[in-house]
């Protein structure tokens, strides 16, 4: 017998066949014959066939079941306490915290608010729902029909290869609308008449945008959405991820950047640090990479990744080393440079941040749930104290000899606390250190500082600015211009607002250390604010910036170097070198090559053997379009070294834009002889082959000299791709303008658009072109439109849209642009106009200046005689216009 | 608690201010109102927009989500969609009708999609006979129709702020249709992927806000159930005559429940706390849940 539904065997419902079959679909069917138990009720089998199916599929629909909520009682009472006590307690608490909180007031924000709106849509617009049929008869109408004999004697050439060019074009166009290339979002969000409250929302829901971007692989979007919710509130987690879309991206001086900004706010960041190393690895600054990793191995010694990536970095360094000798010695400059600014190596500090960790890649994640469980198993096992490098080591190191034992111990246990994120309890203890240091009698004005910044530190991450300009107040009286209370003061005064004292202090730690790249932005960021502010004259009001004595500068390098005892002059002029060339390096990211050019140049007068320098001027050269001066650039790099890849490039770049074509091709060769994976050589090379044969065939039209325009600046586009390829450490790849440049071009200018109608052959079309002309009340596009279409169309055209407003710009705009060209077809136009619906209405309802308009263009008509109408028509006409 | 003379079918806070908080209800009147929640004897916006019930009500701009002017979609049985702007009196800035002659179509329900930046817009709306149309509000055309073969009683976008990326669109018959929105054929349309959840009507669908690939489905059984988009290593390939297409995802069940015997109408997220939900169903229970470990998925 069978089953009544699916007729299925009864032999089938047996444990045996049930353990055999591997049928998924008849298990399926087994089990719905169970379930129902219309052949009886056999719970035990049901188990077994429903323990088959999960073995077979996992995600089988037939084990769907129904299943009541989850309640207290499903729960184990850990599980219950802990998701009640995070909802109900933590949760609801915040929001009741936050509903009381007095509002802001209100007529003022959205007043505000009121002012940024876009314009009201423009109204009457009315689509039918069925547009898109019309649009495909529109397609089917452009048959391919065979020609008869007679139309291939007038079969002209050019016009049918115009024709296809233009399908061509069209084609293009349509790709274009399905696909926009780049979505327009803007890259910061304007604040205005925002609450806390609201500016912290938007910032996490922008960060979760560009986490979602990240996890189906839009890199460049995620970029643009932490870029948004950092313009909000900058957070730490926001660089993080957003240095690591960039990496993704392999934009790897952004995402330099972007860890240093996450160092600077949390020193020790874990996820930062790894991130910079493999930045620095992928720059082959390995060195840097060494020391970020080893940075990490301090804090977790076993994180195996770091440990793996250490060990592959070292055997490349070694397998590179006799070559990048000269190198070298730059790099090194650079890791100390990056350690100075990060100000704060004396602790480490826990990645406790939450947020974002969707965009992590599984393996920090992990590694980073392996501290916090560490962490929370008891921090009874010591971390070794941290080894702490280059001249960090000299304050460490003095401090241990002078601080008494027991202030010392206060101290090191704050720094613990302070690592773990307990900075209530890291303040207890060094408050403690300092009150024992100073019942001892102040003996070393330097310790008692370095413990006062250090609880500056803690009050910072509070948020307690006060308290920590306080402290960072008392360091500096002990220890007048060292760097770290300095920064910390800053920041606090930059998060109380008072952007004026931030100001000052930026500009002193930039006069001890001019390298320092958060005091850089933040100092060009204050200066926004401040012009915003206080207009042009905001440097008035500054107060007055303290003169840094050159002992402090020096000192600092001598406390901050630990070389510099041996070779003092020269690493003064090599920093000095290395920062003017930083300074260049910032300005061609920011697109001011001509500031870059003088700052390049100021470098070659300390070291004229440097090849980047020279090949990096070339380039700005380029962008200025002065070709001449890149390759003499050029040539220079190559009398130093006759293998420079980039200076042949830049060359044959600089022949091009010269039309020297035969020697940039010859260039460009050896560039690809160098290394033939260059893509865009070759690419450039075609192109510039291309170009010498159009100019040995000598047919220069007007049309041919545009198109060698647009050719150049594609070159210095591709120009920075290449820049990708090439960039090493002591490069600077000006990738983010690239970007920007690519936005911009991928937006055609708006004008362009509007004048790109084709002949409306409905009033719907039509009505769109003219609201379109209206609102932007463009004549010339009008007159372009009126010539267009045949007169005669005109009242169907218009349908009942004609409007007074429409009326007047006809009017205009055949008094300014048509009337001169072709009087006969503002006679018929008019004439036309007068048949429109509603001519009588709008007629009416002119007003007397509106008039004169009319008056004037019929003054002009009866000027220009045409054969097309005679005076009798016009004054006929006249009437009709009621004049 | 204040009583009004017409029934309110929908509501949203859509269109205004984090600090406005001002409530767009529409009702079975057809009429449109906006009220201040805090002297709500008045409201400060008030229009008779359709013919007959409004079904459905969507808002953008305001709370943060979506650049660009603040704009109130509305759908009715009267067959039309319109789209107003609370800054402007009496008509809609947009109205999507269908052309004399057509039959008319009770319009079950609209969303707000793809404001990314200020000029970008798309509304979606679904019909009792299965259609989805899809109209671009920057070129004020229909962008794109489809037909899913039952009544749609809910659209959604997972974001309306984002450039449109996907749309999921619930039926009478309990199917849900997840199409992703990044890439348009220029005749195949979107790539969709659609699965059966249960037996009965797919009431409504809500993205959840902080993670826009899961996403709850409320059912006509009185279940709930959350899903999760998984995407294609590629989400677009390119046809036989190079135009691009996009590749559907998968979608997977990752936890259902049953609430009610009654049918699930109306749910919603919060937007603070991740797995907070509110749901109200026709046994005139208002009932309010937590999804927990949504971390982890």
């Amino acid at each position: 017998g069978t089953t009544k539904t699916y007729q299925i065997p009864i032999s089938h419902l047996d444990y045996k066949f049930i353990e055999k079959c591997r049928d998924v679909k008849h298990l399926e069917k087994i089990l719905r014959v169970l379930r129902s138990g219309e052949e009886g009720c056999y719970p035990e089998l049901t188990l077994c066939c429903e323990k088959r199916i999960e073995h077979l599929d996992p995600m089988s629909k037939a084990l769907r079941k129904d299943k009541p909520a989850a309640t207290a009682s499903d729960f184990t009472a850990e599980e219950w306490e802990a998701i009640n006590g995070e909802l109900m307690v933590r949760w609801l608490t915040e929001m009741n915290e936050g509903d009381k909180k007095p509002q802001f007031p209100r007529t003022d924000t959205l007043c505000e608010r009121q002012d940024n709106l876009p314009p009201i849509r423009c109204s009457s617009s009315c689509l039918p729902a069925n547009q898109n049929k019309k649009l495909q008869n529109k397609e089917t109408n452009k048959k391919n029909i065979p020609r008869d004999y007679s139309e291939w004697d007038k079969f002209d050439v050019e016009k049918e290869c115009y024709k296809i060019d233009e399908g061509c074009e069209e084609n293009n166009s349509k790709a274009r609308f399905n696909r926009p290339s780049l979505p327009v979002i803007e890259k910061k969000i304007d604040t205005t008449g925002m609450t806390k409250k609201d500016k912290i929302f938007i910032a996490t829901r922008e960060k979760e945008k560009g986490n979602e971007a990240f996890a189906t692989g839009d890199y460049v979007e995620a970029v643009t959405y932490y870029a948004r919710s950092i313009s909000v509130i900058p957070t730490a987690a926001a660089y993080n991820n957003k240095a690591q879309a960039e990496i993704k991206l392999k934009d790897w001086d952004s995402a330099l950047q972007d860890c240093e900004k996450v160092l600077d706010m949390e020193p020790g960041n874990i996820k930062a640090l790894m991130r910079r190393a493999s930045v620095h690895n992928q720059l082959q600054n390995y060195q840097a990479a060494i020391e970020d990793l080893s940075e990490i191995l301090h804090v977790e010694p076993e994180n195996a990744i770091a440990k793996r990536n250490l060990l592959e970095i070292e055997r490349k360094l070694k397998g590179l080393k006799p070559v990048s000798e000269t190198q070298g010695k730059g790099k090194r400059i650079l890791i100390q440079e990056i350690g100075d600014s990060e100000g704060d190596e004396e602790r480490e500090e826990d990645t406790q941040e939450r947020g974002g960790s969707k965009a992590e890649d599984r393996e920090t994640q992990k590694q980073k749930e392996s501290t916090e469980s560490r962490l929370k198993k008891g921090t009874s096992e010591k971390k070794p104290q941290k080894k702490l490098s280059d001249h960090e080591g000299s304050q460490s190191a003095d401090s241990g000899s002078s601080l008494p034992p027991i202030a010392a111990k206060l101290k090191s246990e704050g720094n613990e606390l302070f690592k773990s994120g307990q900075f209530g309890e890291a303040v207890l203890k060094y408050s403690e250190a300092i009150e024992y240091v100073i019942s001892l009698g102040e003996q070393s004005p330097a310790d008692l500082s370095i413990l006062y910044s250090n609880r500056a530190a803690c009050y910072l991450k509070e948020g307690s600015c006060s308290d920590c300009i306080q402290d960072c107040n008392r360091a500096l009286e002990l220890q007048p211009f060292s760097l770290k209370p300095l920064l910390r003061r800053a920041m606090a005064n930059e998060s109380m607002e008072r952007y004026r004292q931030a100001y000052v202090d930026y500009k002193t730690i930039l006069q001890i250390d001019s390298s320092i790249q958060a005091a850089n932005d933040s100092v060009n960021r204050i200066t926004k604010t401040l012009i915003d502010q206080d207009g042009p004259s905001w440097r008035d009001k500054l107060p007055p910036i303290p003169v840094v004595p050159v002992a402090a500068q020096l000192h600092r390098w001598d406390g901050g170097n630990f070389t510099s005892e041996n070779r003092p002059r020269s690493e003064e002029a090599e920093e000095k070198f290395k920062t003017l060339k930083n300074e260049g390096n910032d300005f061609v990211k920011k697109g001011k090559y001509e500031e870059a050019v003088k700052k390049y140049s100021e470098c070659m007068k300390l070291n004229t053997k440097e090849c980047a320098i020279y090949t990096n001027r070339a380039l700005c050269y380029l962008k200025l379009y002065k070709y001449e001066e890149a390759k003499q650039d050029c040539d220079h790099v190559l009398q130093i070294e006759d293998s420079n890849i980039k200076a042949f490039y830049r060359r044959a770049l600089a022949y091009k834009g010269l039309q020297n074509y035969q020697a940039s091709i010859d260039d460009f060769n050896r560039v690809l002889l160098i290394d033939p994976d260059v893509l865009e050589a070759r690419k450039e090379l075609e192109e510039v082959t291309q170009l010498l044969n159009l100019d040995s065939s000598a047919v220069a039209g007007s049309q041919q000299k545009q198109r060698k325009k647009i050719t150049i600046q594609e070159v210095t586009e591709s120009d920075e791709w290449e820049e990708r390829q090439f960039s090493t450490s002591e490069d600077i790849a000006a990738d983010h303008v690239t970007s920007k440049e690519a936005v911009q071009g991928s937006v055609p200018p708006k004008t362009l658009e509007k004048l790109r109608f084709s002949e409306p052959d409905n009033a719907y079309d039509f009505g769109q072109i003219i609201n379109a002309v209206n609102a932007n009340k463009d004549k010339a596009a009008c007159a372009d439109l009126l010539t267009m279409i045949d007169p005669k169309q005109l009242p169907v055209l218009l349908s009942n849209k004609l409007e007074g407003e429409i009326f007047l710009i006809f009017i205009q705009s055949l008094e300014y642009y048509v009337v001169g060209k072709d009087p006969g077809l503002v006679y018929q136009h008019l004439f036309y106009l007068s048949k429109a619906e509603r001519f009588k209405v709008v007629l009416a309802l002119l007003s007397k200046n509106e008039k004169e308009h009319v008056q004037q263009l019929f003054d002009l008509l009866a000027e220009k005689r045409n054969h097309q109408y005679s005076s009798g028509d016009l004054k006929s006409l006249r009437k009709v216009y009621e004049l | 608690k204040i009583e009004k003379p017409k029934s309110i079918k929908c509501g949203t806070f859509g269109a205004t201010s984090l600090q406005q908080r001002y409530l767009a209800t529409g009702d079975f009147g057809g009429n449109l109102n906006i009220w201040n929640l805090e002297a709500p004897e008045i409201p400060v916006y008030s229009v008779k927009g359709h013919k007959e019930i409004i079904n459905s009500i969507d808002g953008v701009g305001g709370l943060g989500i979506g650049e660009g002017a603040p704009e109130i979609v509305t759908g009715s049985r009267d067959g039309t969609v319109k789209v107003w702007d609370p800054r402007q009196k009496e008509t809609p800035v947009a109205n999507m009708e269908p052309v004399q002659g057509e039959s008319k179509r009770d319009c079950w329900t609209v969303a707000f999609g793809n404001a990314y930046n200020q000029e970008e817009r798309v509304v979606c709306a679904g019909y009792d006979n299965g259609d989805i149309k899809l109209f671009d509000l920057k070129t004020m055309s229909l962008r794109w129709e489809t037909n899913i073969k039952n009544g749609v009683c809910s659209v959604e976008f997972d974001r309306k702020d984002v450039n449109m990326n996907k749309l999921v669109a619930t039926s009478l018959e309990g199917k849900f249709h997840v199409f992703d929105m990044r890439t348009q054929h220029p005749t195949k349309g979107f790539a969709s992927v659609s699965e059966k959840a249960q037996k009965s009507t797919i009431w409504q669908v809500r993205p959840l806000p902080q993670n826009r690939d899961i996403f709850m489905t409320s059912g006509g059984a009185g279940s709930l159930h959350l899903w999760k988009y998984e995407y294609p290593a590629q989400r677009s390939k390119k046809d036989s005559e190079g135009a691009e297409m996009g590749v559907a995802g998968s979608v997977s069940l990752l936890q259902n429940v049953t609430l009610s015997t009654q049918p699930i109408s109306s749910l919603d997220w919060s937007p603070d706390k991740k797995g907070l939900c509110v749901c109200g169903a026709f046994d005139q229970t208002v009932r309010v849940l937590i999804v927990t470990k949504l971390n982890k998925v």
